[in-house]
């Protein structure tokens, strides 16, 4: 099912949660939403299941205008953060309880309980209660209590937040074959870029209520659309150095002018911020656009990070493990085409 | 070692020496119940009966109608616990879950009524009992005590602790308040529950002011109102006084020894008084 979001907008009093925010979300596919915490994200998870009203706007699913509708009119599947099982309910009970309300026939009810709980494989702990099930086994179980009525749309309200790092990882993994497996179209809500990265078909990211960008996960990292996208995508973060435009280049304040190409259309004097990723150095390249001073090196094994001066700024670059060097030294850099950015000072666009 | 050994044997010696004090007079009635009013006036005092003496019972049921007595306080606690229970539900689940103009101040205004002495009440609430007419009825007994403003109180803060996501969940599944309430809500709060109905059962057994001044006729008395009365009016012979009151006493006992865990927990959860 294909889920249209037009114009959406969402006032809470008077601060706005969500601002004019339109999207489309592909129909079988794993969207995320994501952002810093009080971006608007989890707002429009609600939105999209009907627990809270919008302020302005219109949600389609697919040709139905679900906007106004009641939550359980939707068809909807949610999953929350604390998993929200009914804690004097078995397993099996938990997960057969949508179609108890449907009034869904007692055998009927059974044989797909158990069928869903063979598909998030927690068939093992039918009798038992949530609380004598791990983490990660819980969340599992809210899955399948999600699925059962073999919802159009599947809702996941930081799913993985309550969970330790290893689980998380393998309960992405989960998701993302249990969504590929049912083909249920998704929504995923995360404020962790890097599971955004690895679970979605397609990733929107927000800050405070607006659209930044929405694209497929290597796009969004590749090809930032201003400041904000390039400085939340990456481990580590993503290089910023500040300079101004100087003949066609980047003077980067109380150091080396950066040769770049494809700035000649900037004014003379612009302020900007050149963002670079740690893996976008090359050192002692052929095609030197700066020079810079090796503060530290740490060796990681299968490469090197390397801390460089560049004027008043300290850049980490990724470099490969053969190249010797050693603080103090002095080395020509060069940069790769991929993961290199100039963004307005002012204004935070991406400068072309 | 040593000096452990030494404070647990104080500990327990303090436990025993409590529980001596406290269980010493439920011990003296039960076995003063069954004496023989010559073995209860011995000097020095004779620790058990010879042999097992009904006679005393036999007395006071004769003598007053406490079978009359304990069919009506078992009537009055079950069906106000009962109606007031139901009542607490609903009202802590509007208070704690639904939204709607003037919650807070409603709240607020039961919990200002909540400081007001019992005692005060008493008053008006005979006034009203005998305007609608049914003082010196089982009626008057009951009615006054369907809701509790305390109760709802104490299970609304519990009702509070539940997360909103298990209602939310509920919502999309497309279950209805009411059903969300008695197949989620109630038996999540089973053990805050049956503190409460423990709690007001045995307050409502053991009540005797309001009964001594709502009702007047013996065939609507309650048991620790009737209780009073036999001992007033049939004089003192200790025995037959102490076979009354372990028939009182006796069903509560029973209660509280089943129901241990839950009033211990109860009261040690909200710090409330019974």
């Amino acid at each position: 099912m294909e889920v249209r979001l037009e114009n959406l907008t969402k006032h809470f009093g008077k601060t706005a949660a969500v601002e004019n925010f339109s999207a489309v979300l592909d129909s079988g596919e794993l969207t995320c939403l994501l952002g810093p915490s009080g971006c608007g994200k989890s707002t429009i998870l609600n939105m999209l299941s009907g627990i809270i009203p919008v302020t302005s706007g219109k949600i389609w699913f697919d040709n139905r205008d679900v906007t106004d509708m009641e939550p359980a009119d939707r068809g909807i599947g949610l999953v929350f953060q604390n998993y929200a099982l009914y804690p004097h309910m078995s397993v099996m009970e938990n997960i057969a309880f949508p179609l108890e309300i449907k009034n869904v026939a007692k055998d009927e009810r059974k044989e797909r309980a158990h069928e869903m709980a063979k598909l998030v494989h927690v068939d093992n702990f039918l009798d038992r209660k949530p609380g004598q099930l791990s983490g990660g086994q819980q969340q599992r179980v809210a899955i399948a209590r999600a699925l059962i009525k073999q919802p159009q749309l599947l809702l996941l309200d930081e799913p993985l937040s309550n969970l330790d790092a290893r689980l998380r990882i393998e309960m992405r993994e989960e998701i993302r074959r249990i969504q590929l497996e049912t083909g249920v179209t998704s929504v995923f809500v995360t404020h962790d870029q890097e599971e955004a990265m690895s679970i979605s078909d397609s990733i929107i990211l927000m800050k405070l209520g607006v659209l930044q960008q929405e694209a497929q996960p290597q796009e969004l990292y590749d090809e930032p659309v201003n400041e904000f996208v390039a400085d939340f995508l990456g481990t580590p973060p993503i290089n910023k150095v500040f300079g101004h435009i100087e003949n066609g280049g980047i003077r980067i304040d109380s150091g080396p002018l950066c040769k770049l190409s494809g700035l000649e259309n900037v004014k003379e004097g612009h302020k900007v911020h050149l963002s670079i990723r740690a893996e976008s150095f090359l050192v002692n390249s052929s095609e030197p656009v700066m020079d810079a001073r090796v503060v530290r090196v740490f060796v990681m094994g299968k490469e090197k990070l390397v801390y460089l001066k560049l004027g008043d700024f300290e850049v980490r670059a990724y470099i490969d493990s053969d190249t010797e060097l050693k603080a103090g030294d002095r080395v020509q850099l060069g940069l790769r085409r991929k993961g290199v950015f100039v963004f307005d000072a002012e204004t935070g666009e991406r400068i072309r | 070692m040593k000096k452990l050994k030494f404070s647990a044997i104080l500990t327990y010696l303090f436990l025993i020496l409590g529980a001596i004090i406290m269980v010493f007079p439920f011990f003296w009635m039960i076995t003063g119940s069954f004496k023989t009013s010559q073995e209860v006036s011995v000097f020095p005092p004779q620790w058990l009966p010879k042999s097992l003496y009904f006679g005393n019972y036999k007395f006071a049921f004769e003598t007053a109608p406490f079978a009359r007595y304990f069919l009506n306080s078992v009537l009055v606690v079950i069906s106000s616990v009962t109606v007031c229970t139901f009542t607490t539900i609903l009202g802590s689940f509007a208070f704690s879950r639904l939204r709607f103009p003037g919650r807070s101040v409603i709240f607020g205004a039961l919990l200002a009524m909540m400081m007001v002495p019992f005692e005060m009440l008493i008053i008006t609430n005979y006034r009203t009992v005998v305007q609608w007419n049914i003082h010196d009825t089982l009626w008057a007994l009951i009615i006054p005590f369907m809701s509790s403003i305390f109760y709802t109180y104490i299970l609304k803060n519990f009702f509070d602790t539940v997360p909103d996501s298990l209602y939310q969940a509920a919502r999309v599944d497309g279950c209805s308040d009411w059903k969300y309430l008695w197949r989620v809500m109630v038996p999540i709060a089973k053990p805050s529950l049956v503190t409460i109905i423990l709690l007001n059962a045995i307050a409502s057994w053991n009540s005797f002011l309001w009964p001594m001044l709502a009702t007047s006729s013996a065939t609507v008395r309650t048991l620790p109102f009737g209780l009073y009365n036999f001992v007033t009016e049939g004089g003192a012979r200790n025995e037959v006084m102490m076979a009354a009151a372990t028939i009182v006493v006796l069903p509560m006992l029973i209660l509280f020894l089943f129901a241990r865990k839950y009033i211990v927990n109860g009261v040690a959860r909200g710090g409330l008084k019974g």
